[in-house]
């Protein structure tokens, strides 16, 4: 039996064959000889050819060109969908009015709480004779400043590029989040979801392109698992996911929208005209059955839950159940929305 | 480029000229986003783990020496990469759904066929990620990448018994989740949790 043994654990080198000559000889002479061993054998074969069911799958194309961009051998490519990059015209301009908004706002927090002075540099002191009379708050590039979010202003202008987005919640029975960056220094705003800058913070980040990490994916977990928890999310969050819906190019993200969207709806019905709006351009355009579906699902649950779905949700609804191209999942769910709805609401 | 072996092209990259970047992701890029495909069984970190390799790769160029491997180096990255992505444990559960996003069957393959072909592949998908992360790291590199247990035994940081207890350890259980274990070689479609 320790023969057996011994072999056994052979075989997957005789199916790779990396076995010696004489080892080979030796395990397949015992194969022939041993019932157990060879059904183990015959089963082992099996399995190894079943593995190759996995298809391989092809790296999207877009991420060789984020490689090539990130080491500054290429600029990234425009796709066929719309990005989230600003203008390239005003990139300086509108990143400039961001530090100087964002890091007004510390200056202010800065001179209310603390007595530290700070020795300006130069490392944010903008150019360019249009914004020559900006007055910009002077901090050290290396300096790490947390900032209350009820202490800011919670209008972020521009498109300024920020990075190393982190999310902490660091004692989730006090009500308070924080969310750290790097902007021209590392700036971390904490305070409340419920607070409009964090909320607009948030969705900023939900639609910036942060080359870095965290993806946008996990962005919108972290959103989600937030408002979720707290039951009162702002519809400025819902509008930002509507927006990733229609913007977002991986349909991996595009599906976390809508669930997301799917799980924060009960708690959000001002914003059920941009939800609902968004899932139907979804339902009616996406080029993926899987988001397709999910937009369907999203539909059917806003209607069972109370939420109103206007004519041209359930004319797209019928049209989707009536579509001889369209995926076969597809149709089914949009057949059962149908009849969820008129269950609901019978005509 | 194509003409040079990857020891040339990272001696290039060592000099601090990153062009041969393009060349050696195409060489490479296929292999290690499926490695971390069927490792992790989430589309959106594999494409993370591709580029932050890459770029690692290239960053650290010094770091490879002339004589090794560069499929060895990489995979040792992704490897990295990839355990430790699992050991956050806020990512063990985002495994991405498969249901309707595959491409559609090819129209020489019969539906029978095709649906048999999906439900294999969900099955294999859902035994892998049964396996622990080490036996599925070792099972990963053998079958689907054809390294050596040397190889492998590099990337893991074990010896080369230590991979080929796991690869034993990784078949049986594949085995009893794929195959029944008997003459008859049944599918056993309810074995998997």
């Amino acid at each position: 039996m320790s023969d057996c043994t011994a072999l056994r654990e052979s075989m997957p080198m005789l199916l790779t064959e990396s076995l010696d000559a004489a080892s080979r000889e030796t395990t397949h002479l015992h194969i022939e000889s041993c019932a157990a061993c060879s059904d183990e054998w015959n089963a082992l074969r099996e399995t190894w050819q079943l593995l190759d069911e996995v298809p391989v799958v092809e790296p999207p194309p877009r991420l060789k060109q984020r490689f090539l961009a990130e080491i500054g051998q290429v600029e990234t490519v425009a796709s066929n969908v719309v990005p989230f990059h600003r203008r390239p015209a005003t990139k300086w301009l509108t990143q400039a009015a961001a530090v100087v908004i964002i890091a007004g706002g510390s200056y202010f927090a800065g001179h209310r709480n603390t007595t530290n002075n700070v020795v300006p540099t130069h490392a944010n002191v903008l150019r360019g004779p249009e914004v020559t009379s900006i007055q910009p708050a002077a901090y050290s590039i290396a300096e790490t400043r947390t900032l209350n979010s009820k202490t800011l202003s919670p209008n972020i202008e521009g498109r300024p590029d920020i990075e190393n987005v982190q999310f902490v919640d660091a004692d989730p029975t006090d009500g308070q989040i924080s969310l750290g960056f790097d902007i021209t220094q590392h700036v971390t705003v904490s305070g409340a979801p419920s607070d409009k800058s964090m909320v607009r913070l948030l969705s900023y980040v939900m639609q910036s392109e942060d080359r870095v990490s965290p993806s946008r994916a996990r962005t919108i977990d972290w959103v989600r698992d937030t408002y979720t928890k707290t039951g009162n999310a702002d519809p400025e969050i819902a509008q930002a996911l509507a927006k990733v819906l229609r913007n977002e190019q991986h349909e991996g993200v595009r599906i976390k929208a809508i669930d997301t969207l799917n799980s924060l709806a009960p708690k959000v019905a001002v914003t059920a005209e941009p939800t609902r709006d968004a899932l139907i351009e979804a339902l009616k355009s996406d080029p993926n059955p899987a988001v397709r579906l999910k937009a369907v699902e999203a539909l059917a649950r806003m209607a069972s839950s109370g939420q109103q779905l206007d004519p041209e949700s359930i004319d797209m609804l019928r049209q989707k159940a009536n579509q001889n191209d369209e995926n076969l999942y597809v149709r089914v769910k949009a057949a059962e929305a149908l009849s969820t709805l008129s269950k609901i609401r019978p005509e | 480029m194509k003409h040079l072996s990857d020891q040339e092209l990272m001696r290039i990259v060592q000099g601090g000229d990153f062009s041969p970047a393009s060349e050696i992701y195409d060489r490479y890029s296929g292999r290690i986003y499926n490695f971390a495909l069927r490792f992790l069984k989430n589309a959106e970190a594999a494409e993370d783990a591709t580029q932050e390799v890459f770029v690692k790769m290239m960053k650290h160029a010094n770091q490879f020496q002339g004589d090794a491997k560069l499929s060895t180096w990489l995979f040792s990255i992704t490897a990295n990469w990839c355990r430790d992505y699992l050991r956050k444990s806020d990512n063990k559960a985002k495994e991405t759904e498969d249901v309707l996003v595959q491409l559609p069957a090819p129209s020489d393959q019969s539906p029978d066929r095709t649906l048999e072909q999906r439900e294999n592949e969900a099955l294999i998908k859902r035994a892998l990620q049964a396996l622990t992360p080490e036996q599925r790291e070792a099972i990963l590199l053998s079958r689907y990448q054809g390294l050596s247990y040397a190889e492998i035994a590099q990337i893991s940081g074990c010896s080369e018994g230590a991979v080929k207890t796991r690869v034993f350890r990784a078949m049986e259980t594949l085995k009893k989740a794929l195959v029944m274990d008997t003459r008859g070689g049944d599918r056993c479609l309810t074995a998997l949790p």
